[in-house]
């Protein structure tokens, strides 16, 4: 298993990465860090889609003079251009929610919240 | 002791997603079925079909358009979702503004922006306009545009720099984007009668190429009113 | 005009160019911007009305956008399970009525476009998952949904309402994740995202990533639905959105999970890759726990909207443990429940936001004797509260029937007794709503004198609750409608 996982690196290197985001969106208790540890597993799952697409000594698959094979698939590129854009409109809303809540209540740390209620 | 047991969990969790990994098939082997199956398609059949150069964009914009279609709603939707968030109460709450801290931008930035601004607007747009050939595209060119918005507010202040954006046509510009995506479908659909349809045909390859670059633009400028947009709110103001 | 294959792009065409046009024709406080959510919901409904007939007639169709041949282009596909639609079609428009009147007391005005516009944008995220054939589609359509739905929960200005929206944001990213994981792995091991062809594709992959990529599926659209050890985030979300958005929430949106799955199901099955007999299995006394938590917590509410929020989770709890047991009866009954529960639930969220409207308040203490100045109203979610118990002249009881019936098919009848004992817990709180209705005199005597919603709001809630009353008659009709579903679902899996 050890031989396989090395030959697959990167998909073991993006798993433990959203290991540790999910760790902090657990444990973290400021909003703002719970968040940023959403955003490291978004990192991760982005980083194993795109690693799907490689092929050893590929090229980027730009098509025209001087283009030699093998190109990566370029598929997996195009969904995570449309994955990072969901990302980015998932961090505006909840940074706009935290500025609320930070307003509204003064603190942002998820326990102290909890008191307030 | 919960993050004691988070970490066991997690470790748990970790040994699990790895040993499926690994029998994934071989990272960077050109048998996969990821790479021999509709990617294989794409990279043989991309570039004939739809005269882009830029696999990547021809994806984006023709096989998979509705996928891009879907995406400019979700940036429309954030940004909906931020203006409703954030306006149209009053805060009651305890935590006034005050610990803002108003700092003019010093003399250094001021001036480096404001001699960078005109060559990030010809890149940005550069970038827009040239996505089916090089990488980059709407989205790219749009947060370039964005980014420049966002340094001529803080360099020019807020009243100064809202005279950039008309104003009164704000509410149709900021989803300009999905407008356009939609306009420049249903001519696809009302002329040759399939939605998004771009001609495939020699002769007509200007045309299509017209109708691409007119999404490109839509995207790049709804995505750039949309991060100013959003960045605006969040200090505050309109 | 029905069978124009390019009508099923533009039904997910028409919510969103409406939605993202209402602050455009809509001055800033609001005005015009209700005429044009209802004038957009009315098209989108003509069209699934359309698009309802076509498969009655021909069975499921698909449509490819672009012109691109399926897997390489995005493929729309419309089948019996699709006819969910018009459920979202029509509280929808019943929602957007409703809040005509609703918006403009509780909501602040500057808002008031963009609420519709979320509304709307809720709308198109539905129907693009429900219609989409593409597995990363879905994804996208997903995102719209829901974001849009953690927006409409802060938007009621109540003192939590951003931070229940914020737990519901982290949750619901986190599950949207485990979907793209999912969805990622599916690619990987097959190399394509369509829904038909990663079906064709599956035998033979490497079975460790095979299992994690259904986990992670099942993961993210239990989470979504709001199973029992999944569904923190669901009572306060459902709660404090205003009501028309818990009523869309809590009959709609969860039940997109439901959806969700019923689509991995039918990859899963139909490939016969997999045999998800363990899962099955989870599910199964997931959905019994998360029936009678779901029913055991409600006993404890006071606040009528909470009551209702948890209610859902053990109605959810039905609708998987249908799923899980797997036989036809059972999953007939799960597929007709999530329409009913759709429409009993807004129901109830309608009829409860109407009251909470008119008297101010939201606790069944403070509504004690409503039913004697709300007469109407009352009944409405007297009817709705009937029907979800499942008493039998209504839309709740065939469906938890055949529910009943799949757990004895699957020679389990432990479920069945489950299924019973969260249906008596259900008339326990039930019971006490309508006690503190009718039987109970008012706390004050000098509270201001209360009258019947205004006809926005009456009117919904009264053709609901009817529909409720016509279901239960007419039952058998949806459930013969979605039998072939179900036969062709279970198929593969021989017998049945």
């Amino acid at each position: 298993m050890i031989d396989l996982l090395w030959d697959n690196l990167d998909y073991a290197a993006s798993m433990v990465l959203f290991c540790i985001g999910l760790y902090a969106v657990i444990t973290r208790n400021n909003l703002i860090k719970k968040f940023m540890g959403l955003n490291i597993m978004e990192t991760a799952i982005f980083a194993f889609i795109v690693a799907l697409g490689v092929v050893d000594g590929g090229n980027a698959p730009i098509m025209g003079e001087g283009a030699a094979k093998p190109f990566i698939n370029p598929l997996p590129q195009a969904l995570i251009l449309t994955g990072i854009v969901v990302a980015v409109s998932t961090t505006a809303l909840a940074l706009s929610l935290v500025i609320r809540i930070w307003r509204q209540c003064g603190t942002i740390e998820a326990d102290e919240l909890r008191e307030a209620e | 002791m919960k993050r004691a047991l988070t970490l066991v969990l997690l470790v748990a969790l970790a040994a699990v997603l790895l040993n499926a990994v690994a029998d994934l098939p071989p990272h960077g082997s050109p048998d996969t079925p990821a790479y021999t199956h509709v990617g294989a398609y794409y990279l043989e059949n991309g570039s004939e079909e739809t005269g882009s150069e830029n696999i990547v964009t021809s994806i984006i914009l023709n096989y998979r358009g509705f996928d891009t279609n879907g995406e400019v709603t979700v940036i429309v939707t954030a940004l909906m979702a931020v203006i409703a968030v954030l306006t149209g109460v009053q805060d009651t709450g305890t935590q006034p503004d005050a610990e803002v801290i108003h700092v003019a931008p010093s003399v250094v930035v001021r001036f480096i922006v404001r001699v960078l601004a005109p060559f990030i607007l010809v890149f940005a747009v550069y970038v827009i306009l040239n996505g089916h050939v090089t990488p980059g595209g709407g989205f790219q060119g749009g947060t370039m545009l964005g980014a420049l918005a966002i340094a001529l507010t803080l360099v020019l202040g807020e009243r100064e720099s809202s005279r950039l954006l008309p104003q009164r046509s704000l509410r149709v510009i900021q989803v300009i984007a999905p407008l356009t995506f939609v306009a420049v479908g249903l001519a696809g659909l009302f002329i040759w009668g399939d939605y998004l349809f771009f001609p495939r045909d020699e002769k007509l390859r200007g045309f299509a190429e017209a109708m691409l670059v007119l999404i490109e633009a839509g995207i790049g400028i709804g995505g750039a009113v949309v991060f100013a947009r959003v960045f605006r709110l969040m200090g505050g103001r309109q | 005009m029905t069978s124009w294959p390019p009508l099923l792009v533009l039904f997910v065409l028409t919510p969103l160019v409406g939605a993202v046009l209402t602050p455009a024709v809509s001055d800033t406080s609001g005005r015009r911007s209700w005429e044009w959510a209802l004038g957009t919901m009315l098209l989108t409904s003509a069209m699934a009305g359309a698009l309802i007939m076509r498969v009655l007639d021909e069975g499921p169709f698909s449509y490819v956008v672009g012109g691109w041949v399926a897997p390489y282009g995005i493929e729309l596909r419309f089948d019996e399970f699709s006819a969910f639609v018009a459920v979202v079609c029509l509280l929808g428009l019943l929602a957007v009525i409703f809040s005509r009147h609703y918006a403009r007391d509780a909501l602040a005005p500057g808002r008031i476009p963009y609420y519709y516009t979320l509304l709307l944008l809720n709308m198109t995220g539905m129907i693009g998952f429900i219609v989409t054939g593409d597995l990363f589609n879905l994804y996208v359509f997903m995102e719209i949904l829901s974001l849009s739905a953690y927006a409409l929960v802060a938007i009621s200005g109540e003192k939590t309402a951003e931070m229940a929206a914020f737990k519901y944001l982290v949750m619901g990213a986190v599950s949207s994740l485990s979907i793209l994981f999912g969805v990622g792995l599916l690619y990987a091991l097959t190399g394509s995202l369509n829904m038909a062809d990663v079906t064709g594709r599956l035998a033979g992959s490497a079975e460790a990533p095979l299992v994690l990529a259904f986990a992670a599926l099942t993961l993210g659209f239990m989470v979504k639905s709001a199973l029992f050890p999944l569904h923190i985030w669901l009572p306060d979300a459902h709660a404090i959105a205003p009501s028309p958005v818990s009523a869309v929430l809590s009959g709609l949106v969860v039940k997109v999970g439901i959806l969700g799955m019923l689509r991995v199901y039918q990859i899963a099955y139909g490939s016969g890759a997999i045999d998800l007999s363990g899962l099955n299995l989870m599910l199964t006394w997931l959905g019994a726990i998360s029936i009678v938590m779901g029913a055991f917590f409600a006993v404890f509410q006071d606040d009528i909207k909470m009551m209702l929020a948890y209610s859902t989770i053990s109605n959810i709890g039905y609708i998987v443990m249908g799923l899980g047991l797997a036989s036809p009866y059972s999953l007939i009954g799960a597929s007709v429940h999530v329409f009913n529960h759709a429409l009993i639930k807004a129901t109830l969220f309608l009829g409860a936001g109407a009251l909470i409207h008119q008297t101010g308040r939201r606790t069944l203490t403070g509504l004690a004797g409503v039913g004697r100045s709300m007469p109407l109203t009352t009944a409405a979610v007297s009817i709705g509260a009937i029907s979800i118990v499942g008493i039998p002249p209504t839309a709740g009881f065939l469906c938890k029937w055949y529910i009943a019936l799949g757990a004895m098919q699957a020679e389990e009848p432990l479920f069945a007794v489950a299924l019973v004992f969260g249906a008596l817990l259900i008339f326990v709180y039930y019971i006490r709503m309508v006690n503190a209705f009718y039987f109970r005199k008012p706390q004050e005597a000098g509270a201001p004198a209360v009258h019947e919603a205004p006809a926005t709001m009456l009117v919904p809630v009264l053709i609901l609750a009817a529909l409720c009353l016509v279901m239960g008659v007419l039952g058998r009709l949806p459930l013969s409608f979605i039998e072939p579903a179900v036969t062709r679902l279970l198929a593969p899996l021989g017998g049945g």
